[in-house]
């Protein structure tokens, strides 16, 4: 008979060997809400649609006009992968550190209102070292400078990031050349990296709905959503994705909270 | 007195130490005729500069008091107050930069940009308070106007323009080219005070005017007709470049230099020139209060001499007779006989005498208006407070005063000393509510607390300097709390029923971990199971216990306690019995509740030129600490983070000695957070330790 032993039960009886681990129920309590979290927002098809299939070196970009969203929207996808205990790296050219940590904490306290948690301080003390603030002046900005201050924490073991948002780069005509290097230091550091481009109302766009400041270096980016007014809601389309299916992920932003929010 | 506030200029004069504050202070001084000699700091005749009161800052590096004196120059009226230039004392900073409403910043032609002048520089930055730079000590071998130039440039982000070249340098500096007037400047007379006004001599005119070029090229983005001259080539004026210059200063977009010897007595009169002609007077400036019936949201005042009064307390002398309290009024006029109301307080105070101050005299005056400092007498106050007319509801500083977070012991060595301590502690703690002291009742021992290591050593050291009390402190020790996480019920019965009379009290209910406060108790009996006047006893009972927490000693917060059953004896339950069953109960819940210890968490925030940023975060990181966040700002850059005040003992040495000197750093209290365990083991065996030797 031990030879129809299937694959499970070998499993299940391989616990007994692994010596005895000590549960620590206030971490588990977290853990959980945690999860909690995570299966019951719309983190799951953003994962499933957008976010996991960009893989180390990828790009991912979010495009609006001005005060649509845009950050909003990538804050939120750093709280998500904080809460997965992914470390992410927040670039801000245009924002003091206060102002960004103060949008993290205030979308975190919509988002544990949205759905209810309780225990609110200890989740986000638990969350908050997943995070790490950079912010430079738009001119000062160049990829050297950031490799070397991102040398300088992850040689150190200060802090490694598997997310990066760039929030505020200009997308001009000389940004290519910084997003090849970019490419290359993402890559070196395995870390995806997320931008954020801000549209405007005059531009034209490109057949394939493309605004003019994404399209020509569209090449290197895996993801592009587009943020887009409609009525009381703000819905979310893909320019690019990575699978078909995903064209229009049944998503939009609640003006109110700022929440990414499933179609019903 | 009189009421034009154009004509008048609050100043600081901040420095690096030994680049000559003190010497242009006295220069500025007796140049305003307020003294009639000179006297050197390290003068040969015993006497001693007039503000050079600073003996202690020379040690360490660091201003501790600020005093305020007040000159003439063309009508203008100038007071200058001494700047504290450490970050430490937030409060002590905050005070006196609040009352500037413009600086001069002295750096040294030889030493340039040093690392004080970084860190004064930032505090003006952080108020917003514009400046002129004035390098000294031109005549000195090594001196480089240029190189100082362009380091405030590089090193401190300043849009620095040269308004003065020199003529001649180190043994041969003999006088200035003002390029606004286009005329060079030449100090005759044993002290230089007679100002000698020439044609620029033919060896300099072409670097004067290729240098006012470029002055007029920096000034011309502040003025429109200033643009329109330039481009109609028009000759441009004196008034009109100073103008615009002014314009341009006042926003913080530009930073006139001038340059000068004060020892020499070169180039001091021109700066005063500049420091009227320049800097703001108090209309320029906005000054806010916070609404106190509008949840101390800001409030902006007008400097009109009419309204009712609002001032601040900035400062407090012990003096020969009572206590002088310095105040800058901003809004109205403080009359003497007038009556005021002291907004901490809320206190009526009727003004008595009001003075005005120079150094160590002082003068008597019936007003002070809005714009001026002045000072009052007999006036009971701590220094930080804001007086008000009857009505207003607005004060200077916010009332929120943090708790402290660290506690040192002392002890005084002889007789003397303890009298003398204990005036000094009573000056100091009305002098910064952030400081505090009390004694402890089981050692017997005098314990300071405060915001840091190096602001209750700055109050040890001044005791020490000011009123000749030799103390001894113990080690610093970090104010850790105690609380339960989770609910846990008693039931506990106190019964002494053997022999005389007896002590019986029951008391049934549960304990739980509160945000709301620091102890909630919650009467919910039914049915008088405790009769209703014992509840008050029980309450005091838990109370009691909150102050030495059982798991090890610190105060217990964040506790509700609820009692909903007891029971009594007719002839046996007393207030004591009561007392004694809700300590027992406490003790019993308490235990039950799974107690932690949480330890002070400080925000710091390190400023550091950009090539040491890893070096600092390295150095935090080793701290248990957790950055936030680095902000890039030019060439230097901000770190902030998050770190356990356990950690950061000694460690303004080590970011000294990591950083060549340049880095700094603030430190204040963010929020009370768990210890980890490995560090909780530790203190437990720490007290288990200090209580076997105390047995």
């Amino acid at each position: 008979m031990v030879a129809s032993f299937s694959a499970s039960q070998a499993q299940a009886l391989s616990i007994f060997k692994q010596p005895a681990r000590i549960i620590n129920m206030k971490d588990r309590n977290l853990d959980m809400l945690k999860k909690d979290i995570l299966l019951t927002s719309p983190f799951r098809l953003l994962e499933q649609d957008i976010d996991t299939k960009i893989s180390e070196g990828g790009f991912g970009t979010v495009l609006s006009r001005a005060g649509v969203g845009k950050t909003a929207f990538l804050v939120q996808l750093a709280l998500y992968n904080m809460l997965q205990g992914n470390n992410v790296l927040h670039i801000s050219l245009s924002d003091s550190v206060g102002k960004v940590g103060l949008r993290y904490k205030e979308l975190f306290q919509n988002l544990t209102k949205h759905y209810n948690v309780q225990q609110i301080n200890e989740l986000w003390e638990t969350t908050l070292p997943h995070r790490f603030i950079m912010t430079f002046r738009v001119d000062s900005f160049n990829v050297p400078r950031i490799e070397e201050r991102l040398t300088d924490i992850t040689e150190q073991g200060i802090f490694h990031p598997r997310m990066t948002i760039i929030d505020g780069l200009h997308f001009d005509e000389s940004v290519r050349q910084s997003l090849v290097d970019l490419k290359a230091l993402a890559m070196k550091h395995s870390f995806h990296v997320w931008f954020s481009i801000t549209t405007h109302r005059h531009e034209d766009r490109n057949p394939d709905d493309m605004p003019p400041s994404l399209s020509h270096v569209a090449d290197l980016f895996d993801v592009a959503l587009d943020l887009q007014p409609e009525g009381k809601e703000i819905h979310i389309r893909a320019l690019k994705s990575v699978s078909e299916t995903s064209e229009h992920p049944p998503l939009f932003l609640d003006p109110s909270t700022m929440l990414i929010q499933e179609k019903k | 007195m009189k009421k034009d506030d154009r004509k008048v200029r609050n100043i600081g004069i901040s420095a690096h130490i030994d680049s000559g504050k003190t010497t242009l202070t006295e220069r500025i001084l007796y140049y305003t005729k307020r003294i009639h000699a000179i006297h050197d700091v390290k003068g040969k005749d015993g006497i001693g500069a007039t503000m050079d009161s600073m003996e202690l800052e020379k040690e360490r590096g660091i201003t501790i008091a600020s005093a305020a004196t007040y000159c003439e120059w063309q009508e203008h009226e100038i007071n200058i107050i001494d700047t504290p230039g450490h970050v430490d004392f937030t409060v002590e900073v905050e005070r006196s930069l609040r009352v500037l409403d413009g600086a001069v910043l002295v750096l040294c032609a030889v030493g340039g940009v040093q690392s004080q002048s970084i860190t004064v520089d930032q505090q003006m930055k952080r108020y917003k308070i514009p400046c002129i730079a004035f390098i000294n000590k031109c005549d000195r071998s090594g001196a480089n106007p240029d190189r100082v130039i362009s380091q405030l440039k590089s090193k401190l982000g300043h849009n620095a323009v040269t308004t003065q070249i020199p003529i001649g340098l180190e043994m041969n500096l003999k006088g200035v080219v003002d390029l606004i007037a286009m005329k060079a400047i030449y100090f005759d007379g044993e002290n230089g005070e007679n100002v000698r006004v020439e044609s620029i001599p033919e060896s300099l005119l072409a670097e004067a005017a290729a240098k006012r070029e470029k002055l007029i090229d920096a000034a011309s983005l502040f003025s429109d007709e200033l643009t329109e001259a330039i481009l109609e080539e028009r000759e441009i004026t004196e008034d009109l470049l100073a103008d615009a210059l002014r314009v341009g200063t006042l926003r913080r977009e530009i930073t006139p230099v001038f340059v000068g010897s004060a020892y020499k007595n070169k180039g001091v009169q021109p700066l005063l020139d500049a420091v009227t002609r320049l800097l703001p007077c108090p209309s320029d400036v906005e000054n806010e209060a916070l609404d106190m019936d509008n949840n101390e949201s800001p409030v902006i005042l007008p400097s009109d001499p009419e309204k009712p009064v609002v001032a601040l307390a900035f400062k407090l002398e012990d003096g020969p007779y009572g206590q002088l309290t310095y105040i800058r009024v901003y809004q109205g006029t403080l009359a003497k006989g007038s009556t005021i109301v002291n907004m901490r307080t809320g206190k009526k105070i009727k003004v008595g005498r009001v003075v005005r101050m120079h150094a160590d005299q002082m003068e008597d005056v019936a007003a002070v208006s809005a714009g001026y400092i002045g000072a009052l007498f007999g006036v009971d106050c701590a220094s930080g407070d804001t007086f008000v007319s009857q009505g207003l509801n607005l004060t200077m500083t916010s009332m929120f005063v943090p708790e402290p977070v660290i506690s040192l012991a002392i002890a005084p060595k002889d007789n003397k000393s303890q009298i003398n301590m204990s005036k000094a502690l009573s000056r100091f703690t009305k002098e910064d509510p952030t400081f505090k002291t009390y004694v402890d009742h089981e050692t017997n021992e005098t314990i300071i607390e405060g915001m840091g290591e190096l602001h209750l050593e700055v109050y040890v050291e001044r005791m020490r300097r000011e009123y000749s009390a030799d103390v001894e402190t113990g080690n610093p020790r970090v104010s850790y709390r105690e609380t339960i996480t989770r609910r846990a019920e008693f039931d506990y019965i106190h019964k002494k029923q053997t022999g005389g009379s007896g002590q019986y009290g029951r008391v049934v209910g549960y304990v739980e971990p509160t945000d709301e406060g620091d102890f909630i108790f919650e009467n919910m009996i039914t049915g008088g199971a405790i009769p209703t006047q014992y509840i008050s006893a029980c309450e005091k009972g838990f109370k009691a216990c909150l102050a030495k927490g059982p798991k090890m000693e610190y105060p217990v917060t964040g506790v509700k306690v609820v009692i909903n059953d007891g029971a009594f004896h007719a002839v046996d339950s007393s207030d004591m019995a009561f007392q004694a069953a809700a300590r027992g109960a406490f003790l019993q819940g308490y235990a039950k509740a799974k107690p932690v210890i949480h330890e002070p968490i400080m925000k710091v925030v390190v400023e550091t030129p950009t090539e040491f940023q890893g070096a600092v975060m390295g150095l935090l990181n080793q701290r248990r600490g957790m950055i936030v966040g680095a902000q890039d700002e030019g060439p230097m850059c901000v770190i902030e983070a998050q770190v356990p005040l356990a950690e950061m003992f000694g460690f303004s040495t080590v970011l000294r000695s990591s950083s060549q000197g340049q880095a700094q750093f603030t430190m204040e209290f963010a929020l009370y957070k768990l210890v980890p365990q490995s560090i909780a083991d530790e203190l437990a065996e720490k007290a288990a330790k200090n209580k076997k030797n105390a047995a």
